[in-house]
C-alpha cells in the first residue's frame, strides 16, 4: 500500500504538472511586453513584469464582457425559476404524460444547437430580438429550461415526500406548498442550478456568433476574433483570455462543490 | 380539488414547456423542412425541392473530411479520455484525502471552462517558433519540433489531445464517484484474499464502473458529434480543410457561404446521428428510474 502510494504521487506530480502547463504559460505570457514574448520562451517568469497586454485587452473585451454579464445574470436568474416551477410539478404532481414530458424535454439536453441555428435567426429576428442582449438572454433561457428542469427535478426526487404530505393534510394547496415549503428547502438546488447556467451561458459561443453583432457580441466572440486577427500579439491575446476565464475561475474555486454536483446529476440522470 | 390560485402553478408550467418545445421540436421541424428547399441565397423561399440538398452533401468532399475526422473523436478522443480519466480517478484513490479533492479540482478546471478559453491556451501551446509544446520538445529531444496545428496530418491529433486535457479530469469526477459508491466490505474482502492494490483496481473496481463508464461513453459521444467552438477558434478546419468536423462545416456552408437550406441539410444529418446514440440511452435511463 505504501509502495502504491509512492508510485501515485509521483505520477500525479507528472500528470498535474500537464494540467498546469498552459494555465502557466497564459499566466506568464500575459504579464510580458512583446518582446519578452519574442526573446524568452513561455515556461520562464516574466522578468519584467507589465499590466500593459491586460488594459489593452480590457480594452477591446470590455463591451463584450459587459455584454456576456448582462445576459448571462439575466438567463441565470429566468432559467433557474423556471427550472424549479417545471422540476416541482414533474416531480410532485402525477398527471398523464409526465413521463413523457420529462423525455421530450431531456432530449432537449443534447440537442446539437445547429440543427435550431438557422430557424433560430429567423424567429428572433421576427420578434426584434435578433443582435440584442435581451433577445440574448431569452435564447439561453429557453435552451436552458430542459437542464435546470432536470436538475430540480432531481433534487426533488429525493425529497421525502413525507414533509410534503403533511401539508397536504394541513390543507394546503400545490401553490402554497411550492412557495412555502419546496422554494425554502431546494436551495441546494437553486445554488447548483445558478452555478451550472451561469458557467455555460458565460461560455458559450455559438449563440453569440450567430446572433449578434459588432457592439452586441459577447465576450466569448470578441476574445474569438482578437485570437483571429492580432496574430502577433501573443501576450495581449493571452491576457484576454485570462479575462474572460477570470469570472468561472473564480466562481469555480468557490463554488466547486456545488458545480460539481451539477456535473453529476447531468451525467447520471441526462 | 383545484382553485384558481393552484392554476397558476400549472399554467406557468404549460407556458414554460410549451415555449421550450416549440424552440427544441418546433425549430427542428423547421429546420428540416428548409432542408428540402431551394439555395437562393439569403432570401428563403418555401417551395418544396426535394432531396438536391442532401445530394450536394453526397457530391461535397468536404463532407467526408469531416466526417473522418468526427470518427476519429468517437475512435480516438473518447477511449482516450475514458482511460486517462480511469487513471486518473484511480491515482486519486490511492491518495485519498485532502490531496485527491484538491486535485480532483485541478483536474476538473479545464472542463469549467469556456472552448474559447482553451483553444487559445492551446494555439499558444502549440505555436511552432514560441509554443510550450515545441519547447519542452527541443529541450528533451535536441532541436525536434514539432508542426502541430500547421501540418495537415497532424492537426487533428493535436485537437484531440487538447481536448483530451479538457475532458479528463470530468470522466474523473465520474468514475470517482463511483469508486465511492462501491461498498468497503468488497474492497476489505479483496485484501483479505491477499490481492495487489493494482489487481483489486483491475478485477474488483473497474468493473463496477461499467455503468459510469456508459454515462462518460455517451456524454463523450455527444460532444464528438457536435464539436464546434474550440475547432472553431483553434484551427477553423484548417489547415485547408484537414481539421473540419460535421458541425464546423454546417456553419460555413450556412452562415459563410449564406447557403442556408443545405446549411440546414447538414444540420439534419447532424441531427439524426445525435438522435441514434441519445434516445436509446434516454429511454433505458427513464425505464431504470
Amino acid at each position: 500500500m505504501r509502495l502504491a502510494r509512492v508510485i501515485a504521487g509521483a505520477l500525479l506530480a507528472f500528470f498535474v504538472l500537464g494540467w498546469l502547463l498552459p494555465f502557466w504559460s497564459v499566466v506568464a505570457t500575459a504579464l510580458k511586453d512583446e518582446i519578452e514574448v519574442r526573446t524568452t520562451i513561455p515556461i520562464v517568469p516574466p522578468s519584467h513584469p507589465t499590466l500593459a497586454p491586460f488594459a489593452k485587452a480590457f480594452d477591446s473585451l470590455k463591451t463584450g464582457l459587459t455584454n456576456s454579464l448582462a445576459f448571462t445574470l439575466l438567463a441565470t436568474l429566468l432559467s433557474t425559476l423556471i427550472g424549479s416551477v417545471n422540476g416541482y410539478v414533474l416531480s410532485r404532481v402525477r398527471f398523464r404524460y409526465s413521463d413523457v414530458i420529462f423525455l421530450m424535454l431531456s432530449f432537449g439536453i443534447f440537442i446539437p444547437y445547429h440543427a435550431v441555428a438557422i430557424p433560430l435567426i429567423i424567429v428572433t429576428s421576427k420578434l426584434g430580438l435578433f443582435n440584442s442582449i435581451l433577445g440574448m438572454a431569452l435564447v439561453h433561457t429557453i435552451y436552458g429550461i430542459p437542464i435546470c428542469t432536470l436538475f430540480f427535478r432531481s433534487y426533488l426526487d429525493e425529497l421525502p415526500s413525507s414533509i410534503l404530505d403533511a401539508a397536504r393534510v394541513d390543507g394546503a394547496d400545490d401553490l402554497t406548498i411550492y412557495a412555502r415549503i419546496v422554494l425554502p428547502l431546494s436551495w441546494p438546488a437553486f445554488i447548483v442550478t445558478a452555478v451550472f447556467q451561469f458557467t455555460s451561458i458565460w461560455n458559450d459561443f455559438l449563440f453569440g456568433v450567430i446572433l449578434t453583432k459588432g457592439e452586441n457580441q459577447p465576450a466569448s466572440v470578441v476574445l474569438a476574433n482578437l485570437l483571429g486577427t492580432t496574430s502577433a500579439e501573443w501576450n495581449v491575446q493571452m491576457a484576454g483570455t485570462f479575462l474572460y476565464a477570470l469570472p468561472v475561475v473564480v466562481f469555480y474555486l468557490l463554488l466547486s462543490k456545488y458545480l460539481i454536483r451539477g456535473y453529476l446529476t447531468g451525467a447520471v440522470r441526462g | 380539488m383545484a382553485t384558481g390560485r393552484v392554476y397558476v402553478l400549472y399554467q406557468a408550467f404549460a407556458v414554460f414547456i410549451a415555449v421550450a418545445f416549440f424552440f427544441v421540436y418546433g425549430l427542428i421541424g423547421w429546420n428540416v423542412l428548409l432542408s428540402f428547399t431551394e439555395s437562393r441565397g439569403l432570401i428563403i423561399s418555401y417551395e418544396f425541392a426535394g432531396l438536391q440538398q442532401y445530394e450536394k452533401a453526397i457530391k461535397d468532399p468536404v463532407l467526408y473530411v469531416a466526417l473522418r475526422n468526427n470518427a476519429l473523436l468517437i475512435s480516438l478522443f473518447i477511449p482516450g479520455s475514458i482511460c486517462l480519466g480511469l487513471i486518473l480517478a484511480m491515482l486519486l484513490d490511492v491518495m485519498g484525502g485532502k490531496v485527491e479533492s484538491a486535485l480532483r479540482t485541478l483536474f476538473l478546471l479545464p472542463f469549467s471552462l469556456s472552448f474559447v478559453v482553451t483553444a487559445a491556451m492551446w494555439a499558444w501551446m502549440y505555436n511552432y517558433t514560441f509554443g510550450v509544446a515545441n519547447t519542452l520538445l527541443s529541450m528533451l529531444l535536441r532541436g525536434i519540433r514539432v508542426n502541430w496545428l500547421g501540418d495537415p496530418g497532424i492537426a487533428m491529433f493535436s485537437i484531440i489531445l487538447a481536448l483530451m486535457w479538457q475532458f479528463s479530469g470530468y470522466t474523473a469526477l465520474l468514475f470517482s464517484a463511483g469508486i465511492k459508491s462501491i461498498p468497503a466490505e468488497q474492497l476489505e474482502a479483496a485484501k483479505v484474499d491477499g490481492a495487489s492494490t493494482l489487481q483489486i483496481y483491475l478485477h474488483v473496481i473497474i468493473p463496477q464502473l461499467k455503468p459510469w463508464i456508459l454515462s462518460a461513453f455517451v456524454v463523450l459521444m455527444v460532444f464528438a458529434l457536435k464539436a464546434f467552438d474550440f475547432i472553431y477558434v483553434l484551427t477553423n478546419g484548417g489547415p485547408g480543410v484537414s481539421t473540419y468536423v460535421l458541425a464546423l462545416l454546417m456553419y460555413r456552408r450556412a452562415f459563410f457561404e449564406t447557403d442556408f437550406p443545405y446549411g440546414a441539410a447538414l444540420a439534419t444529418i447532424l441531427l439524426l446521428i445525435v438522435i441514434a446514440v441519445v434516445v436509446p440511452y434516454l429511454v433505458s435511463s427513464l425505464r431504470r428510474r
